[in-house]
């Protein structure tokens, strides 16, 4: 019996499978310790199973405590050592401003404020040890006097030449003891450019100490019930055991959508679909994530909270258009939509709890897409008066129909979501119409169909349990590690031997010399001739041309070690077939079938439609 | 309101910009020199066929109004499809001698439907010196190559690229020009398929036309009147003043330099495409940033300066400062006028390099406190927002060692809010290297506002003595280079 728990911005859904069999249910989510929301859900489906704790044999949890703490500032006290003059690297940033225009829009300041950063007198270069470790001890007494709960140690090219970073942790150590977290760079990240790294293992040491308080608290929970401990969801869409999670909490800064992610992959496999985009659509935002060849893609760089995080991360591009985001005029009188949403509360107009501003939701009401007798999730009734009078509202300030309005404020945010399909295809150098479109999400389902035209694709998949999908992925979804390493490897030094890894498969990331942004590249032997064969052909495809004459640098090696997760069986379900334009009521979603599109369900319950003519 | 409905109007605006976005994607992402990469010291945009801007994308601001210069130069050409155009002549169509334009027509069957352009600053376009940004230039012809435009095929190309140095990789660099305006041609190209070229031309034209009233509706909220501004170059032999009277009315905004210095014998001199874009910058930063980057944007404003000064100067003058340091005190006239504190003002060239080699760097000060904010530390205030070259990449690639990079505290002015602080950063030579600064406020502080302190003047120190903001030399392998670079003036009485 397997177990998922997700923990979303309103929910916390729990799946379990059991013996082809899927039981859900929904708890509210309890913002001030997620764990008690999580042992709610987890007695509703056990209830709804009839099933005992005891039967279940594997927990996975994906969930927000490293996410919401580094968005809300609420991390532990921490400390920052770096290279002498060299103490201020996340203050600094790449020197570019926030945004162009608003001239004082500031960065995240850095978790670790100037008096908690402490220099230390030593320098390593890119070929080694330039000047020895020296006052050692005084640094460790500095950083003491502080009284830190976590420390974080970013030395320059720490990457290849770790032995002060290894010395400053072990003295550190030995004087606070195991209650202080201590992170070091080339454990956390081992990679170069000194200012992502740094800024991620600063989130490392400040967000562990709670993550690693919080898995305590839901241990001692899941053991009272007689549950077995959970393994835990990384941002990298594999699961961790709980101690690599606690000992790291940047692992799991994207923890939450990686669960949707997890999903998506195990959608692909199991309805044979390679190629996916996938869209997951809730109330406030819309993730969207790429399937390539049955496999999540993947970034080693992104930002969360404005702070850039160096460690493999599911491709996921958010943006602010969900069912509750607000429709508005601007002082050009043109209809907008987002990135304000009503949220949960108010809500939108529809959910009557006091909300007045038009939302997609309410749109979706005015054009009958949403069945006003039906309620939504968490047992919402819809008021279809309240909404008419919203959309209404906005309608005569445009001088538009209110259905015309309606139709419009869909319009607009399909294009909020379809823009961020460009990013994550056409900006990346990939064609979206070579892929089906996978859409779930509460409000995923309601826009797919007209995303899909937008874009030119022709192939639209919806999983019937689009509602808990996440969930359901987590289940399933395969245990990982990863570890990754700056290598710089060029001419006679780049050799099979210097390629290979230990264990597991390696991906290279891989340069022209001279170029400063790497392409990665998996599934490669460790070999210098098919690396440059498979980089150069990429490079082709990306880019448009390849450089014959250029010479190949294997900047970094990414080791990668995976454990296939558990065999989830689907429940068989009755096919039926599905015509446009139509409405098709799924637990927890709707969805909008128009003219041109068709198809049927298949055996694992997914709706799979094709555009038509 | 003309045209289009509200909703067509921000799919087709959204369509355009996502158009102008994937170029910037293809371009950062293909070139090979750091200055694109890493810095991202690029821009990219579409044109309709009379060469207005319809859409930028947001890179660097200093290219904003000067792209349509770019295009306006070969607008009239015969053109075919397929057949690029390359200039980067300051007297026709450019701006300084490394910013490289690349013009693409765009045709759907035989009629045009406007054009894609991209602008890149290469890391070297020949010249006198390594990096193409001489301390001391007096004539453009020693800041490198000059391209009139041209048609941009395998022959210009080979034949440009040979011109200067690493010809591998201007040679890249221009290729993944060409690659980024191929995937703004095909965007375009499929709009007009979608919507048809007709109302693809109105819908365009509705777009302009909304940026144009968005424009008018935040000027006609600033108060009628004349507002004036005064400030001052850093030339090698002395100051040179420069004039701005603002005059809003209703909802149009006059800004004439009349009074400025004539231009000089020294390279702070802008073509009149830099003044304006510097212009359009600060009004973009007083009005809303949100109004989509087009031509209709431009239309409330008019930009005046004297013919032959400083400000809108004439062929020969050299110019590889004025793009860079004097577009900068321009904006600060703008925003001076309008009551703001001022940032750091300056861009903080360096370059470094030998024959083989050649390393440019900009850095980041202290920002001008806002009317609600303190100003953001160590960071481009103005016409830039380039990235920093980590200092790991930089000491892999380069035989240069960085001895300090810190935010140079306390150098932010005084305030209700804080000017920004600015950064400290020292470089140490392994080898003999020539250097080259060109930088500004080092003799004149960034000013306060209602009462904020100003930020405290930059420095620039080579081998242990200071050196004015103007400097060029050789620094022994052993000696180092340390810039401090300026603070934010404050807001408001402390």
């Amino acid at each position: 019996m397997l177990l998922g728990v997700d923990v979303g911005g309103t929910f916390t859904d729990a799946a379990l499978v059991t013996g082809g069999r899927l039981h859900t249910a929904k708890a509210p989510t309890t913002p001030r310790d997620q764990s008690e929301g999580v042992m709610a859900a987890v007695a509703s489906v056990l209830d709804d199973a009839g099933a005992a704790a005891g039967d279940v044999e594997h927990v996975a949890h994906g969930m927000t405590v490293a996410t919401n703490a580094l968005l809300e500032g609420k991390v532990a006290r921490t400390a920052l050592v770096a290279t002498a003059g060299f103490t201020d690297l996340v203050e600094l940033g790449r020197q570019a401003r926030r945004e162009l225009y608003r001239l004082c829009a500031a960065w995240p300041a850095p978790l670790v404020p100037v008096e908690r950063r402490f220099g230390a007198a030593e320098r390593t270069g890119p070929d080694g040890v330039l000047t020895e470790l020296d006052e050692l001890e005084e640094l460790v007494g500095a950083v003491a006097g502080c009284e830190p709960e976590a420390v974080a140690v970013c030395l320059l090219h720490a990457y290849a030449h770790p032995r002060h970073e290894r010395a400053i942790g072990d003295a550190l150590r030995e004087r606070l003891g195991d209650e202080v977290h201590v992170s070091l760079s080339h454990e956390v990240v081992g990679t170069f450019r000194e200012f992502e790294r740094a800024a991620t293992t600063e989130v490392d040491a400040a967000l562990s100490p709670l993550l690693a308080a919080y898995l305590r608290r839901l241990v001692d929970r899941a053991r009272d019930e007689g549950l077995p401990a959970p393994t835990i969801m990384q941002s990298s869409g594999g699961l961790a055991s709980l101690e690599e999670a606690a000992g790291h909490a940047a692992l799991t800064v994207l923890s939450g959508p990686a669960g949707g992610a997890a999903a998506a992959a195990l959608l692909s496999e199991r309805c044979g679909e390679p190629d996916l985009l996938c869209f997951d659509m809730g109330g406030t935002s819309c993730d969207v994530c790429v399937v390539e060849g049955g496999a999540v893609r993947e970034t080693a760089q992104r930002e969360v909270g404005g702070r850039p995080q160096a460690l493999p991360m599911v491709d996921i591009h958010t943006v602010g258009a969900g069912g509750g985001s607000i429709a508005w005029r601007d002082g050009g009188g043109a209809l907008r939509v987002g990135p304000h949403s009503a949220g949960a509360e108010p809500g939108p107009a529809c959910y009557g709890r006091g909300g007045n501003e038009p939302t997609v939701t309410d749109a979706n009401l005015v054009l009958g897409h949403l069945d006003p007798g039906a309620p939504l999730a968490g047992d919402v009734e819809l008021d279809a008066e309240a909404a008419h009078a919203a959309v209404g509202e906005l309608a005569d300030a445009l001088g538009l129909e209110r259905d015309d309005c309606a139709a419009g404020i869909v319009r607009v945010a399909n294009n909020e979501m379809v823009r961020a399909l460009r990013v994550m295809t056409v900006e990346r150098g990939v064609d979206p119409r070579d892929f089906a479109l996978l859409a779930f999400g509460g409000a995923g389902p309601l826009h797919a169909a007209a995303i899909a035209d937008e874009l030119g694709m022709r192939r639209l998949l919806v999983p019937r349990a689009s509602g808990v999908l996440s969930a359901l992925g987590l289940a399933a979804a395969d245990r990982r590690r990863d570890r990754a390493r700056t290598v710089l490897l060029h001419g006679g030094a780049l050799t099979s031997e210097a390629l290979a890894v230990e264990e597991g498969d390696a991906a290279y990331d891989v340069r022209y010399r001279g170029q400063s942004f790497e392409l990665t590249i998996r599934d490669v032997e460790p070999d210098p001739g098919a690396v440059r064969e498979v980089f150069e052909a990429l490079h082709e495809e990306r880019y448009g041309y390849r450089d014959p004459d250029g010479e190949i640098e294997v900047v970094t090696i990414r080791e990668r070690r995976t454990e296939p997760g558990p065999d989830v069986e689907f429940e068989a379900q009755e096919r039926g077939d599905v015509r446009g334009p139509t409405v098709v009521g799924l637990p927890e979603a709707t969805l909008v079938v128009p003219e041109g599109w068709a198809g049927s369900t298949d055996e694992t319950g997914t709706l799979v439609l094709e555009r038509q003519g | 309101m003309s045209g289009l409905d509200p909703i067509a109007l921000q799919v087709v605006a959204g369509g355009l910009r996502a158009g102008c976005e994937e170029m910037g994607a293809v371009l950062v992402r293909s070139a090979h020199s750091a200055n694109i990469k890493e810095r991202r010291d690029c821009s990219t945009a579409l044109f309709d066929p009379a060469g207005e801007m319809v859409m930028q994308a947001e890179h660097i601001p200093v290219h904003l109004g000067a792209m349509p210069a770019a295009v306006a130069a070969v607008r009239d050409e015969d053109h075919a499809p397929d057949v690029a155009w390359i200039l980067n002549d300051p007297y026709a169509g450019g701006t300084h001698l490394p910013d490289i334009t690349v013009v693409t027509p765009v045709f759907a069957g035989d009629e045009l439907l406007g054009f894609a352009a991209s602008r890149a600053h290469h890391a070297d376009v020949g010249g006198r010196v390594p990096g193409s940004m001489p301390a001391d230039s007096t004539t453009l012809e020693e800041e490198g190559v000059v391209i009139a435009p041209r048609v941009l095929d395998d022959d210009a190309l080979e034949e440009l690229a040979g011109q200067m140095r690493q010809p591998a990789q201007r040679r890249a660099d221009l290729r993944a020009q060409l690659a980024a305006n191929r995937t703004g041609a095909r965007r375009l190209v499929e709009l007009a398929e979608r919507l048809g070229v007709e109302p693809l031309r109105e819908a365009t034209a509705a777009v302009l036309d909304y940026a144009e009233r968005r424009t008018r509706a935040c000027l006609a909220e600033l108060e009628d009147g004349e507002r004036e501004a005064v400030d001052v170059l850093e030339a090698a032999d002395g100051d040179l003043e420069l004039r701005l009277r603002a005059t809003v009315d209703g909802d149009a905004l006059e800004l004439d330099f009349e009074g400025s210095a004539e231009q000089h014998e020294g390279n702070l001199n802008c073509p009149l495409a830099v003044t304006v874009s510097a212009c359009l910058f600060a009004v973009r930063v007083l009005t809303d940033p949100d109004i989509p980057a087009s031509a209709g944007a431009h239309r409330p404003l008019t930009v005046r300066a004297p013919d032959g000064s400083l400000l809108n100067a004439r062929s020969p003058a050299a110019v590889a400062a004025g793009n860079v340091e004097t577009s900068s005190r321009v904006a600060d006239l703008v925003l001076g006028a309008f009551g703001r504190a001022l940032g750091q003002g300056t861009m903080n060239n360096v370059t470094l390099g030998t024959e083989d080699w050649t390393y440019y760097e900009t850095l980041g000060g202290g920002q001008g406190a806002c009317p609600e904010a303190d100003g953001p530390s160590g960071v481009h205030v103005a016409m830039s927002n380039t990235l920093n070259t980590p200092v790991e990449a930089l000491e892999l690639e380069f035989p240069l060692r960085v001895v300090e990079y810190a935010v140079r505290r306390d150098s932010g002015g005084a305030g209700a809010h804080r000017g920004g602080d600015g950064v400290v950063r020292e470089l140490e030579a392994l080898e003999d290297v020539t250097f080259s600064l060109l930088t500004e406020r080092r003799r004149h502080a960034p000013r306060g506002a209602d009462g904020g302190a100003d930020g405290a003047s930059g420095r620039n120190v080579v081998a242990g003595d200071e050196v004015g903001s103007k400097a060029s030399g050789t620094l022994r392998a052993g000696e180092r280079l340390r810039i401090e670079t300026p603070g934010g003036g404050g807001q408001g009485e402390p």
